[in-house]
């Protein structure tokens, strides 16, 4: 207990009077008859005339009123025992500030009491304390080094907002620990102040705190939560009149117990609202909003599903990006004029789905041109011998520069025409075929389930491998480097990669007409067909959006590095943060940035002009889950691990209507003074009455 | 002295029979209440006691004769009764200045003197004798005892007003010689004097054969002392001033009263003499009801 207004205590001084007037018998002026005084005058007189104090109980009322009036005026508000209050005689002590500033701070006051705490902290510092304010989402970072300058303590948390980050209390603890480590004061104490996300400790967090430290925790949580979230989109791609349209559907989730009605759902597109629904959320339920159908416009589009403003307005705005749909386009060279067409099954294969859409140009080898290969994202041999000349060259130029190449080996692929150059991109073959028709065709014996191609097939019944019978295949040497993807049940390798330059080259050591093999037959065939394809024009599914925290690396994106130590990586990049921040990222050490903030980043190669690489970001919603993990199980933890003699302990935190109440003891105090008040007059008056003398 | 009402009996209030002037007709009212109180009343006995048996005489009334004993010994009895007839009855009356002290409606020297024509009235239904005599720091008036002089009693009790000081070993010494025959004496006081002189004082008479009768008045505020607030208590007879803080010595006080009368009921019974403590905010049949009672009782017992 303190108070605001010591000296108003000065006012005890009245107690005297009430002191006086009881002591002082003030003789009555009428006179009482009695029939005798023979018994009075044997009391002796000193006893009658004894300073004491009469009518206790007036007495003790009318000290209290002026005691609660004191009190009233004193101002009196409840102090904590919070690190706001050191106990000097202990000697000095290092404290750590940690103070969450992730986005769940914005719900409500929560900030406003987190920094009001923290404020409380720094202003009980004593003269040789010393303190660090370190604020922490998914990372940490410490605003000040340790000092005991209240003065810069203070200007750093002034420069301190909640960000868009999700809680980590591994990190925070982590730099407490080497901030304590450091430290040669006494005592170390550190002042976790957090809204105590369940989300942020998963309890295997394990950084220990040095011996004998002291954390005590501030809990911002509130008891009863009300959020509504936007917790990702969907997209129906659909083309009407060679256009394309996308059809965007939302889904919301309510994280509480009451029914959620009326919320006001837009979509944006662009930065035009482009239609705006009502919807209704059950208690801790999900909801689905279904937008109307809008043609893509060329570019990225960038939308945004917003939702009215509540208490968490973070999870309130849903970013994407969306660009139309990038066909891959697939040149299919289908042996040499005059042979018979081998390649429906594939293209039928290819032209089914959407994501992504192929688009297959078919054409007999003496057809093909060195124009034929600029823009296509995969060249398909299918069953054909190599071209050659200047087109072969072109070819291997083609896949150097990143292009896909896969190559069927069927009975038209004779190896022993192979131009030059056909040992870079294929393996060596043998040419005559190995015959399995005597054992009623061999089957896969080995898929590597672990490669991106078969990757979707790695979950049981996701693909059935062991129907296919393969009566013929080619027997391929693999050179150094080849990567094996999937080999016959006799060991002869199957399906086979091989790295030339930024692309790849894929070859299968059977056919896909159906003649070789049944694979076309089988139901495996057409999801494999699309991985196949896919991988090899190393194409990447886009995402619409990420998440604060993960990374955008800018040579992937602009597909300027094959890896590490490439010599095009050298490229030198922009990238604008939704806040209007630039970040350049020059040399090799800075290759990618750190998505921090919520909204659209936009990235280019420096120098560029053209339109930039938008990265939709949005909060991470397991943030937006505002259930609190009970804080003793989070300190406690700490505690065990930093050893015995460690201590832990909760401050309450402080809402300007809590300080407000904390500080409203006068209130009552003068209310108390009033019935006080009231009941002494009540009581004197009754005494005067008593005080009639009988005549 | 008994502080519980007794069912049945009707109380008169003290305050209320003040108001009423003639005392006769007060005498009247409390009396023939009270005896119908009795009455109403089948535990509370008779004033006349049986005496002896004799021998049927022709002329006498035959409901006197005694039927049951006539029955066993076949011969007529007449029931005699021992009456308390022909007795003189006084009433000495303290009117000192100390007896005009009352805390409430009546003062001491009203319910005396109602209660001393009450007890008057009540013998002279009796055809006693009945006299007064009242008295301060010397005889102030005497009315001879006689079956006639009820009117003279009541009258002189009218005038009675407290003006002096009282001295009863003085009085009573005095007193002494004026009853030449065997009285019934009640003495009416609130005995404001040490009890070794008030004992001393009743010697004066009970010496002479006389049945003594003491009856104690004080007001509830002499009892109960329910002053508050520092002041000055002045001593009604004397005049005497002393600065008092009650509530300091209110215990002391009540301490103090109630060993004086108890060593004057004390004093009193040794010898022989009746006592009753009366708190005049009682009712004052109720007073009447516990003199005769008492004095029903004692009388059986000697």
């Amino acid at each position: 207990m303190s108070f605001l207004a010591p000296l108003f205590f000065a006012g005890l001084a009245a107690l005297a009077v009430p002191i006086l007037v009881h002591l002082t018998h003030k003789e009555r002026k009428d006179v009482v008859v009695f029939p005798s005084l023979m018994f009075l005058s044997r009391i002796p007189y000193q006893a009658v005339r004894k300073q004491r104090i009469r009518h206790w109980l007036l007495f003790a009322l009318r000290c209290l009123a002026l005691i609660f009036l004191a009190l009233a005026f004193a101002r009196p508000f409840l102090d904590r025992p919070a690190a706001a209050a050191p106990v000097r005689s202990l000697g000095a002590r290092e404290l750590v500030i940690l103070l969450d500033r992730s986005y769940s701070m914005d719900y409500g006051d929560r900030w406003s009491r987190g920094v009001a705490a923290a404020k409380r902290a720094i202003a009980g510092l004593g003269g040789s304390d010393r303190a660090s304010l370190v604020t922490f989402d998914l990372t940490a970072t410490a605003a000040t080094e340790p000092t005991g300058d209240k003065g810069v303590l203070t200007a750093a948390l002034t420069g301190v907002k909640p960000g868009a980050g999700a809680t980590r209390y591994e990190p925070a603890f982590k730099l407490a620990q080497r901030i304590l480590a450091d430290s040669r004061l006494p005592r170390r104490e550190v002042l976790l102040i957090s809204d105590f996300q369940r989300g942020g400790w998963d309890g295997r967090d394990s950084p220990s705190l040095p011996a004998g430290t002291t954390v005590n925790q501030v809990d911002l949580a509130d008891a009863k939560t009300s959020n509504v979230a936007v917790t990702g989109v969907d997209f129906r791609r659909d083309y009407a009149e060679d256009r394309e349209r996308v059809a965007i559907t939302a889904r919301l989730v309510n994280r509480s117990a009451e029914l959620r009605t009326g919320h006001s759902v837009t979509l944006e597109l662009n930065g035009r609202a482009v239609e705006t629904k009502q919807v209704n959320v059950g208690a801790n339920a999900a909801a689905t909003v279904d937008f109307a159908a809008v043609p893509l416009p060329a570019g990225t589009t960038r939308g945004v599903v917003r939702l009215a403003d509540d208490a968490l307005p973070r999870d309130n705005a849903f970013y994407f990006a969306i660009s139309r749909g990038q066909a891959l386009s697939v040149l299919v060279i289908d042996g040499r004029e005059g042979a018979a067409p081998r390649s429906l099954y594939l293209e039928r294969a290819l032209e089914i789905g959407d994501q992504p859409s192929f688009r297959v140009t078919t054409k007999r080898l003496g057809s093909v041109t060195a124009s034929d290969f600029a823009g296509r994202s995969l060249v398909l041999l299918n069953d054909s011998d190599l071209p050659g000349g200047e087109l072969g060259r072109r070819l291997v130029e083609y896949v150097q520069n990143g292009g896909g190449l896969l190559v069927a080996l069927g009975d038209r692929a004779a190896p022993r025409d192979r131009p030059a150059y056909a040992s870079e991109l294929l393996p060596a073959t043998a040419d005559a075929p190995i015959d399995r028709t005597a054992d009623r065709g061999g089957t896969l014996g080995y898929i590597d389930r672990s490669h991106p191609i078969f990757e979707v097939f790695s979950a049981p019944r996701s693909g059935d491998f062991s129907t296919p019978r393969f009566f013929r295949y080619r027997n391929i040497t693999p050179a150094p480097g080849d990567q094996q993807l999937a080999r016959f049940d006799d060991g002869h390798i199957a399906l086979l990669e091989r790295k030339v330059g930024r692309g790849r080259v894929l070859v299968w050591s059977s056919s896909v007409d159906g003649i070789w093999n049944d694979l076309p037959l089988q139901p495996v065939f057409l999801p494999v067909a699309h991985q196949i394809a896919k991988y090899a024009a190393a194409y990447a599914d886009e995402r619409p959006w990420s998440i604060v925290g993960q990374v955008a690396n800018l040579p992937g994106i602009f597909r300027d590095s094959t890896g590490p130590g490439d010599a095009a990586s050298k490229a030198e990049y922009v990238a604008v943060a939704p806040s209007g921040e630039r970040i350049r990222l020059e040399g090799t050490a800075r290759r990618s940035v750190e998505l921090r903030e919520q909204g659209f980043y936009e990235l280019q190669r420096a120098g560029s002009r053209g339109e930039p690489h938008v990265v939709a970001v949005n909060v991470d919603l397991a943030e937006s889950d505002l259930t609190a993990v009970e804080p003793q199980l989070l300190t406690g933890a700490m505690i065990a691990r930093a050893g015995a003699d460690s201590t832990s302990s909760a401050i309450e935190a402080s809402t300007p209507v809590e300080l407000e109440r904390r500080q409203g003891f006068w209130w009552y105090l003068l209310a108390a003074v009033l019935l006080l008040l009231v009941g002494e007059t009540l009581l004197s008056n009754q005494l005067s009455r008593r005080i009639a003398v009988p005549r | 002295m008994t502080s519980n009402p007794l069912p049945g009996v009707q109380f008169l209030d003290p305050a209320v029979l003040a108001r009423i002037g003639n005392l006769e007709l007060v005498a009247r009212t409390v009396v023939e209440g009270f005896l119908g109180g009795l009455h109403r009343s089948p535990h509370l006995g008779t004033s006349i006691d049986f005496a002896e048996h004799r021998a049927y005489m022709p002329g006498d009334d035959i409901r006197r004769i005694d039927w049951r004993l006539y029955g066993r010994v076949d011969r007529y009895y007449i029931k005699e009764y021992e009456a308390d007839t022909n007795t003189n009855f006084n009433v000495l009356l303290d009117v000192s200045k100390s007896m005009s002290f009352g805390s409430g409606a009546v003062t001491k020297l009203d319910y005396a003197r109602t209660l001393a024509a009450c007890l008057a009235y009540f013998a002279n239904q009796q055809r006693d004798r009945v006299g007064l005599i009242t008295w301060d720091e010397d005889i102030v008036e005497i009315v001879p005892p006689s079956a006639k002089h009820l009117p003279n009693v009541l009258h002189a009790l009218a005038r009675a007003t407290p003006q002096r000081p009282g001295n009863i070993e003085r009085v009573f010494r005095k007193l002494a010689e004026q009853f030449k025959r065997r009285s019934m004496l009640l003495v009416i006081s609130d005995f404001y004097e040490d009890p070794g002189k008030i004992l001393d004082a009743f010697a004066q008479l009970r010496g002479r054969g006389n049945d003594l009768m003491a009856m104690h008045l004080l007001d509830t505020a002499e009892l109960e002392f329910p002053y508050d607030g520092a002041t000055s208590f002045e001593d009604i007879e004397t005049g005497e001033r002393i600065p008092v803080i009650p509530e300091y010595l209110r215990d002391q006080y009540r301490t103090m009263i109630r060993a004086h009368t108890e060593r004057i009921e004390k004093l009193c019974g040794d010898q022989g003499v009746d006592y009753w403590l009366f708190d005049t905010s009682m009712p004052l049949d109720y007073a009447l009801f516990a003199f005769l009672s008492r004095r029903q009782f004692l009388t059986r017992v000697r």
